[in-house]
């Protein structure tokens, strides 16, 4: 919220200020792009585009479940989306939030289909195995990069793969339930299903992700080691230079992201599934990716990216009901809205005149 | 493109062949580089354009030669107006420009560079020998000696320059932007370029002398363009002015050119290097055997053409390159296997030279690059928490106390400029109140005022923290000037050891610097004080 009110706020650089109303301006444009050309994309499979497109705009709050169900999209957000914006802090590009997600929720499974541990302690029992197993899965291209110098991405997406296979074994052999007509786990105890806070399909793994929402934010900007992940992550040189221990602060922070981006999972599953059933990676890792983005690797605005998501996920859903319209059509939506965001030249031109004009204008009132 | 060339081979002789007008640029930081700056070249006439750092004058250059696009105003070769959209396009106008930073590649050969662009063919095959053949043509036609098959790693910085400024005569070049040729020169070498010039000059070359030497300026110029601040200030008949009158129209204000400074009081060492080697990645030594000592209230300034050993001297007494051989000892104390930060917390402070890569995060705000060597100190904490309303606090004081001109201690390095930068990095190390503060080019590409600062505050330490202070610089000036004893190195060895600063001018150390003397080692070894 202070950077939106920041656009109001003068700032005694104008410069700054024409750069923070061009960054707002991109964003939007990214959007009313997005929005259009899937507009145009509608256009072509569908016999009443215009109907259609209103039903992609405001779909989600048509119906009270349809509301419900942007928020059930949206905790799992919270997580990755957190997670992600730690990791990607402190420079490590890295996709292995995906893998440490999917494997959460199978580690959490292991841990879940044993009887006769109280619920008081199943749970936690539950989201801490699959919180070390992630961290596990997240700090290993992290070691590589900081120990041989590989690039962080190329193991992490090999990693990913190794476990993603790894669950669907487990799965598919110790956990597997013959008695089950179709590949799923056993069932959970019932002392390991996360209980919802009142609502139907809205559950305690919200508090939690909002929790850690708060805690990434407070451990990015208002602590020591939060100085250090952001200083590896803006420039390592002079991190060394500065005496900040590179390798250790990487290590940690992929630690604590992979942690994270477990419990998500692990969170999805127990409270929404009566057994582990993914056949694959979810999403949920890559979503946290475009989340950091939206939000510069800030956990502060986490929430309201994730809501962001989580809305056009359930506009897609309403648009599937209603239509012929394939949701993939909506999932084009969010790599052109990246893909924009990202383009720091988009605008250029207009924001240099913008700068060039503010410029003239102080040197003119300096007179 | 022949009738390009034309508009200033028409010109005669003594007549305005290069005019900007009204000239204006702005860069996207919102910085104004150039504000309505007009000026002219006659043919045959050497111009000095001069000013401080950041008053302009490389905008300028880039305006005209095609790497800036400006805001307003008309560039006139001959009296017609042109549109210079490229460095090709200037170049086929015939304007070249040498940069600061040499544009050559270390790889390939001299006739190679020459060539780079504009590369002689054999159908699809490249003509090695029509390159060189061209490279010894224009090396004989302006009698600037170059050996075209040399690699261009294996020359020396003045010979590297030669090979600039043929490339540019190669190409057509008539008039030539020489953006502050004689930094990287020593003495001798800048007297070498000197003659060159006036050769060139007498046959109809012109040129654009980008220089804050004045004594240089003085020498080789006929007229001098003076910028402050983006703005033109004047020109003038170098004739007509002396040095002191141009350095008031730099600087606005008149300006102490030397330093008041209290002679040393050193006491013992702080910093002991013993035996001190270190071999580079390509198998040579950087530097061998170096023996020094330098003493708590006691500035020793460290001379040598660059590449001699110093910048590699500098990262390893700062922990950043390993120690291979040889002992480093901070109070008596072994420090060769130290971290950075146990060093630092030893009372070693150190400015980096390259100080946008290892001296500041440019995307991060002042007060982190300011706390980012003392954030997780215990008077710096509430808590587990960051004590952020004292950091903005004692950050606010120090920007107040180096005079950063900036937006407050939340504002991003990036949008300051350079001089100002350096003020953080000095607001940082400083206020550490160093036992041993190791210097690198703290001075370098920052305006006269911010230079002044700087000096006086190592002063200062010097005197009211006693710092052991290594001065490591390129200007011989500042050398000179701040510090109170001098060490020269050359190919990685001390060759020289002046005790008195103040006894020694620019020529003796030039001589020494080039390798043309050494001292004997009885004389070298006064540099051990214990």
């Amino acid at each position: 919220m202070d950077k939106f009110l920041d656009l109001f706020r003068g700032s005694v650089n104008p410069t700054v200020r024409v750069e923070k109303r061009f960054s707002a301006l991109r964003l939007l444009i990214a959007v009313a792009i997005a929005l259009f050309i899937a507009f145009l994309l509608m256009c072509t499979v569908s016999e009443n585009p215009g109907k259609d497109f209103v039903t992609l705009l405001v779909g989600p709050l048509t119906s009270k479940s349809r509301t419900i169900s942007i928020f059930n999209k949206l905790i799992p957000l919270l997580f990755t989306g957190t997670a992600v914006c730690l990791v990607f802090s402190c420079g490590q590009i890295t996709t292995a939030c995906e893998g440490a997600f999917y494997f959460g929720a199978v580690a959490a499974t292991v841990v879940a289909v044993i009887p006769g541990i109280p619920a008081f302690l199943h749970i936690p029992l539950c989201l801490l195995v699959a919180a070390i197993a992630g961290a596990v899965i997240v700090m290993i291209p992290t070691w590589f990069n900081v120990r041989y110098g590989v690039l962080t991405i190329v193991v992490a997406l090999l990693v990913t793969n190794v476990f993603v296979f790894l669950g669907q074994y487990l799965v598919a052999n110790p956990l597997r339930d013959p008695t089950a007509g179709f590949e799923a786990s056993y069932p959970f105890a019932e002392s390991a299903v996360i209980p919802t806070i009142g609502i139907r399909h809205i559950h305690l793994g919200l508090i939690i992700g909002l929790v850690l929402v708060i805690l990434g934010y407070y451990l990015l900007y208002h602590t020591p080691f939060g100085v250090e992940i952001r200083t590896v992550g803006n420039n390592q040189k002079f991190s060394q230079y500065s005496g900040i221990n590179i390798s250790r602060t990487a290590i940690v922070t992929s630690l604590l992201a992979g942690g994270m981006a477990a419990m998500g999972g692990a969170t999805e599953i127990l409270a929404n599934y009566p057994r582990f059933v993914f056949t694959g990676t979810t999403n949920h890792g890559w979503n946290g990716i475009v989340i950091a983005v939206l939000c510069k690797n800030n956990p502060k605005f986490v929430p309201v990216a994730a809501f962001f998501l989580a809305y056009l996920s359930a506009a897609a859903d309403a648009l599937n009901a209603a239509s012929k319209i394939p949701p993939e059509i909506i999932n084009i939506i969010q790599p052109i809205i990246i893909i924009f965001v990202a383009a720091t030249q988009l605008l250029s031109f207009w924001e240099h005149r913008a700068i060039v004009k503010a410029s003239e204008k102080m040197l003119k009132e300096e007179k | 493109m022949a009738d390009r060339k034309d508009l200033i081979e028409r010109v005669p002789f003594g007549e305005t062949v290069l005019s900007m007008e009204h000239i204006t640029k702005i860069y996207d930081n919102g910085f104004i580089a150039n504000n309505d700056v007009s000026f002219e070249v006659k043919k045959g006439e050497i111009l000095g354009l001069v000013g401080e750092n950041g008053a302009g004058k490389t905008t300028l250059m880039k305006v005209l030669f095609g790497q800036q696009t400006p805001e307003q105003g008309t560039i006139r070769l001959g009296g017609e107006e042109v549109h210079i959209t490229s460095p090709l396009d200037a170049l086929s106008y015939g304007v070249g420009m040498v940069h600061q930073h040499f544009m050559l590649i270390d790889s390939l050969t001299v006739a190679e560079n020459m060539i780079l662009g504009a590369e002689p063919g054999k159908g699809i095959l490249f003509d090695v020998k029509e390159a060189e053949r061209q490279t010894r043509e224009v090396s004989e036609k302006y009698d600037l000696k170059v050996d075209p098959t040399m690699l261009v790693k294996d020359l020396s910085v003045g010979y590297k320059q030669r090979v600039e400024i043929l490339k540019m005569l190669l190409r057509g070049a008539r008039i030539l932007l020489l953006d502050e040729p004689t930094a990287v020169l020593t003495p001798q070498e800048t007297k070498e370029l000197f003659a060159q010039l006036k050769k060139l000059k007498e046959q109809g070359f012109s040129f654009v002398f980008i220089s804050h030497k004045l004594n240089e300026v003085k020498e080789i110029c006929d007229r001098i363009s003076v910028l402050r601040l983006g703005k033109m200030v004047g020109s003038a008949n170098i004739g007509d002015v002396t040095e002191a009158d141009i350095s008031r129209m730099m600087v606005g204000r008149d300006v102490a050119l030397s330093i008041d400074k209290k002679k040393a009081q050193p006491g013992v060492p702080v910093l002991k290097v013993r035996d001190l080697s270190h071999v580079n990645k390509f198998g040579k030594f950087a530097f061998k055997d170096l023996n020094f000592d330098v003493r708590a209230g006691e500035i020793l300034g460290v001379a040598g053409v660059e590449g001699n050993g110093q910048a590699e001297l500098a990262e390893t007494l700062t922990g950043l390159e390993e120690v291979q051989t040889g002992h480093i000892y901070v109070n008596e104390d072994l420090v060769d296997d130290l971290s950075i930060r146990s060093l630092r917390e030893a009372g070693v402070s150190m400015v980096h030279e390259d100080r946008m890569t290892y001296g500041l995060s440019k995307d991060q705000s002042i007060s982190e690059n300011i706390f980012s060597d003392r954030y997780y100190k215990k008077e710096y904490l509430k808590g587990p928490s960051l004590d952020l309303k004292q950091i903005s606090q004692r950050s606010k004081e120090l920007i107040g106390e180096f005079s950063v001109k900036c937006d407050g201690p939340k504002a991003h390095i990036s949008t300051l400029s350079g001089g100002n930068m350096q003020k953080v990095v000095a607001a940082r190390e400083f206020s550490a109140l160093p036992q041993l503060l190791v210097a690198a080019h703290p001075t370098r590409g920052i305006d006269v005022g911010a230079t002044e600062m700087i000096r006086k505050k190592i002063i200062a330490l010097r005197d009211e923290e006693n710092t052991a202070v290594l001065l490591f610089s390129a200007d011989l000036n500042e050398l000179l000037t701040v510090s109170d004893s001098i060490i020269v190195m050359c190919e990685g060895e001390i060759v020289a050891y002046f005790p008195e600063a103040s006894a020694v001018d620019e020529q003796t150390l030039g001589e020494y610097m080039l390798g043309l003397k050494r001292m004997s080692d009885e004389e070298i070894g006064g540099v051990l004080h214990g």
